[in-house]
């Protein structure tokens, strides 16, 4: 349900706004409704969708498209679904309702980080099965919970289980950042993150 | 790897090559799932095809131009069988 397809709109782009109304947002995110919608989108596709609980409430989706030569190594394309909380009082729009301005702007939490992937995967997947190309190597699009706060209850725990090695991964795509010129930017590594909790004891 | 000679890295960039666009190779600001993913030994490569966009992840306003959002899906479109059609590896014969 909650499809919705204002006229003149790219179905791709509608289906972009869908998603970005699901609050997947920190601290409680709606895992839920992001579930309900991966298997809508698995239905559409008639792609098997399997999920694994890493933790309970932390479920990662995995929407395999078997390739032809299923014994090569895979390919990932993988994306987060949770997104970072809003001060709403700072955004000009509700950070939730997908507001789409006269210049063709979008403004939610996760038009950029990172709901624009996932959909650009599902929809170039959808235009290639449409018009019958099939993949060598096995594509796998996974749906990974928890990433905002650190990925201990999703991808951390996750690469260490059976069931991710058995997957057979080659190549793994993820997210990256804006470039505000014409050049795209291309992460080939990262800074590991060190946490640290300060205690400021007082009277 | 982005060495040239890498074939995942050569796929991709091949590919977005042939779509003219140009690619600025960085290292990640802070940290994402790739981290755990290249931990276990698997390459990975941060990619969002998102151009002419200020970088607001995590800020008031964030938003994407439907255009640019658009473009990305035909960006996927060509790097997706790229990387699916990468030939058998000495390691998988």
């Amino acid at each position: 349900g909650g499809q919705s397809f204002p006229e003149g709109e790219d179905p791709s782009v509608s289906l972009f706004r869908d998603y970005l109304r699901l609050r997947t947002v920190h601290p409680e995110p709606d895992y839920d409704a992001a579930l309900r919608f991966l298997d809508r989108i698995a239905e559409e596709l008639e792609l098997p969708l399997k999920k694994i609980e890493v933790f309970p409430g932390r479920v990662i989706s995995i929407m395999t498209w078997e390739g032809t030569n299923p014994t090569l190594k895979s390919i990932l394309l993988n994306s987060h679904t949770d997104v970072v909380p809003v001060y709403q009082e700072h955004w000009k729009y509700d950070a939730f309702s997908a507001f789409k301005d006269a210049e063709g702007n979008i403004y939610a939490r996760g038009s950029q980080d990172m709901k624009c992937v996932t959909i650009q995967y599902i929809q170039a997947v959808r235009r290639l099965k449409a018009r019958g190309w099939k993949p060598t190597r096995t594509l796998h699009l996974m749906f990974v919970p928890d990433e905002e706060v650190g990925g201990y209850k999703g991808m951390e725990t996750f690469v260490k289980q059976p069931e991710f090695h058995k997957l057979n991964i080659g190549f793994a795509l993820d997210e990256g950042l804006a470039n505000p010129t014409d050049a795209f930017t291309v992460f080939y590594g990262e800074r590991n993150p060190w946490w640290i909790t300060v205690h400021c004891p007082g009277s | 790897s982005t060495d040239e000679s890498d074939p995942w890295w050569n796929a991709f960039s091949a590919s977005c090559k042939e779509m003219n666009m140009t690619l600025k190779k960085e290292i990640f600001p802070a940290a994402t799932d790739s981290r755990f993913i290249r931990a276990v030994g698997i390459p990975a490569i941060g990619f969002s095809p998102m151009n002419r966009t200020p970088i607001l992840l995590h800020d008031h306003n964030e938003y994407l131009n439907e255009q640019v959002f658009l473009k990305g899906i035909s960006v996927y479109e060509r790097i997706i069988p790229a990387l699916a059609s990468v030939a058998a590896l000495p390691n998988e014969a």
